[in-house]
């Protein structure tokens, strides 16, 4: 699935925020949003495993796949806003 | 009738009186100044809501004795208990404060307000504040005609200061030259006759002007010239306190039942003040006469005398108040209940937020949630589910299986009821704070606009259930085979989904995600694939007559429309609004066209 629409996203919101339309996203933002990501990661994972019918097992592990894309993204949006924070 | 006639009395008066004695025409333009620096001064204020004003009362009410400190503060910096009682009335209403601190910042503000009686009584009339006045006003134009929000505002307090100052000083020579020709003294009244008639005056003086801060600067400066008594004056200032609880009562007109109360306590707290005041005024005065001593007050400095004054009998009334809070606000409650819970009648958004853009956004929030809910039993209802049975089941299909009875409920009344006045409330409110006259930011302007298209979101969600009622009740109360097994997959996703909107509104705000939502998104998108792709399959194998095919083709239509409206309602109510937060949740949150990208790889993996 890779990186999507976020590098668009992302080249979208310095524009934005080279004309003060928007508030400035630091490293610490990212952690926050990763981190209940990361919990729902936790809580799909206990779920799988109780999960006793495989039409539910598969539901969530379809889920799980989501959290994990939206991880995924996140550790790379994390990269890019303290890479860009050190060098401006 | 009796308001149609305050108007004309007051304009003929007038009239009379600037006929009669020229001089009163100074005094009255000098209350007329100020009390419109008292209107630029709260306007100033007014812009610099939109955040700054929300975020200091929101964390000033955490306990009694910050909520108390906070109303103190505020006022003496604003200089406008009434400003502080509207913002404190606004936050009640949005259900953003609870009704203990908001009862706490009214006593706060109470004594923050005799801050005002020091200034006059100890600067205003001691130097020549019109010469501060000038220079004031002119910076303060400057500022007035900047772009900047913040800049606006504080040129208008400037200016509302400067306007203060001048008013001030024009009621001190309007008393002055009104001294050379005319004695108010010959009306003094001495003992309790004169104590209850001035008491009336002044809360009379206060209703008609909306301030006690303007009551107490004229009783002031006619006290400095020799106007009227020390007696007499301080039963004008007991009555100023009382007069004050009319801002609080306009106040609450437009606000709910929780900010009707705090103008109650309000009105309650003033009431005994003014009451302990003038049955204790004997001992009051000694305090008054040995406090001045102490502080250096000359005896005949009855200016500042009436300040000492002013400030001891409003700290008596919040000293006396504390110890029966909780008791007086198990009063309010009990005299102003809760209204029942009708569901649908709004009950966050009211008038008295409009002037608050923060605050405002907070009570659509809410009420969007409140929608929501409702919606949410109107849904499960249309499709034969018990919503609590759903939140108590650990298995869903199984539940819905076993949900074969129709329920007796006219779908078209429950959404006239319960969803029809709460969404026609939602876009009025949202029309309203997007006229221009409100000045509301951009940013809020923006989530409000999209906090307006979720509760249509949630409209179509509930019509498109409508649509599905029908046949879902004609195929799952029978068991029609297959067909059956095909409806109750719809219903099981939607149930589904109205299970997971409980449990994320549920969780802690500070621990809950919208991103969540793109899972349901990604789940709902594959569900509907699979139903279309079952039923093909069926049709060719003969198993699905032509016309079952096509209501479950458009059935599952209805039902995936249900679902990705309700998604993206629940993902709208539980964004983030904080600064960088909001950005980071779109940057990564998934595009539809990804999420479908997501539901068709994991069918061609499955496949």
């Amino acid at each position: 699935m890779g990186l999507g629409k976020s590098i668009d996203k992302l080249d979208d919101y310095y524009d934005r925020l080279a004309q003060k339309k928007v508030g400035k996203i630091t490293p610490d933002h990212v952690d926050k949003v990763l981190a209940k990501l990361r919990a729902k990661e936790v809580k799909l994972l206990i779920e799988i495993d109780g999960a006793a019918k495989v039409a539910k097992k598969e539901r969530l592990t379809g889920k799980l796949a989501v959290v994990r894309e939206q991880i995924q993204r996140g550790e790379w949006l994390h990269a890019q806003i303290t890479e860009n924070n050190e060098t401006a | 009738m009796a308001r149609k006639l305050i108007l004309p009395l007051v304009l003929a008066l007038l009239v009379v009186g600037f006929w009669l004695k020229p001089d009163l025409q100074e005094i009255a333009a000098g209350v007329a100044i100020f009390l419109f620096g008292m209107t630029m001064l709260e306007d100033g204020f007014k812009l610099f809501s939109g955040g700054f004003l929300e975020r200091i009362l929101a964390k000033a009410t955490a306990s009694v004795p910050r909520a108390l400190g906070f109303g103190m503060l505020t006022t003496t910096i604003m200089q406008s208990s009434s400003l502080v009682t509207i913002i404190t009335i606004s936050f009640l209403s949005a259900g953003l404060i609870t009704l203990t601190a908001g009862v706490a910042i009214i006593f706060g503000a109470n004594i923050g307000t005799t801050t005002g009686a020091w200034l006059v009584a100890g600067f205003g009339l001691k130097v020549d504040i019109a010469a501060y006045a000038m220079p004031m006003l002119a910076i303060s134009i400057v500022l007035v005609f900047q772009s900047s929000k913040y800049m606006r505002g504080a040129g208008l307090v400037l200016a509302g200061m400067g306007f203060l100052f001048l008013g001030i000083h024009y009621m001190k020579e309007g008393f002055d030259a009104f001294q050379t020709q005319f004695d108010l003294n010959r009306f003094a009244l001495p003992g309790l006759l004169g104590l209850v008639v001035y008491t009336l005056i002044g809360a009379g003086m206060t209703v008609v002007m909306q301030s006690s801060h303007a009551t107490m600067v004229i009783i002031i400066t006619a006290l400095a010239a020799g106007q009227i008594g020390y007696e007499n004056a301080l039963a004008l200032a007991i009555g100023s306190n009382i007069g004050t609880t009319i801002t609080a009562i306009l106040g609450a007109i437009g606000a709910n039942y929780q900010g009707r109360r705090l103008a109650l306590a309000h009105l309650v707290f003033n009431v005994f003040t003014a009451a302990v005041a003038l049955a204790f005024i004997v001992p009051l005065v000694s305090i008054v006469n040995f406090l001045g001593t102490a502080l250096g007050i000359a005896p005949d400095d009855y200016a500042l005398k009436l300040a000492v004054f002013h400030t001891i009998f409003n700290v008596l009334g919040v000293s006396l108040m504390l110890p029966f809070l909780w008791r007086l606000i198990t009063f309010l409650k009990r005299r102003i209940p809760e209204p029942a819970k009708d569901i649908s009648t709004p009950i966050y958004l009211s008038d008295a937020t409009d002037d608050f853009p923060e605050v405002a956004e907070e009570a659509l929030r809410k009420e969007l949630g409140h929608l929501m809910h409702n919606a949410e039993e109107v849904i499960a209802q249309g499709l034969n589910l018990n919503m609590p049975r759903l939140l108590q089941t650990s298995d869903i299909a199984a539940t819905v299986e076993e949900s074969t009875k129709a329920f007796p409920v006219d779908f078209d009344i429950a959404y006239d009821q319960r969803v029809k006045p709460l969404h026609a409330a939602i876009v009025e409110f949202a029309s309203r704070m997007g006229l221009g006259d409100k000045d509301t930011p951009e940013d809020i302007m923006h989530r409000i606009h999209d906090l307006r298209a979720g509760a249509g979101r949630i409209v179509r969600a509930v019509k498109a259930v409508k649509h599905l009622r029908r046949n879902t009740t004609r195929y799952t109360e029978t068991n029609h085979g297959t067909t059956t097994v095909l409806y109750n997959a719809i219903r099981a996703d939607i149930a589904r989904m109205l299970v997971e909107m409980d449990k994320i509104r549920n969780e802690d705000s500070e621990s809950r995600s919208a991103l969540w939502l793109d899972e349901e998104r990604v789940q709902a998108k594959r569900s509907y694939k699979d139903a279309i792709h079952v039923t093909e399959a069926l049709i060719r194998d003969g198993s699905l007559t032509a016309a079952e095919a096509t209501s479950i083709l458009n059935d599952s239509q209805y039902g995936y429309e249900a679902l990705k409206d309700m998604i993206e309602a629940c993902k709208t109510l539980h964004a983030e609004t904080k600064t960088g937060l909001e950005e980071v949740e779109r940057i990564l949150a998934l595009e539809e066209d990804e999420a479908d990208e997501m539901a068709m790889d994991r069918r061609q993996r499955d496949a």
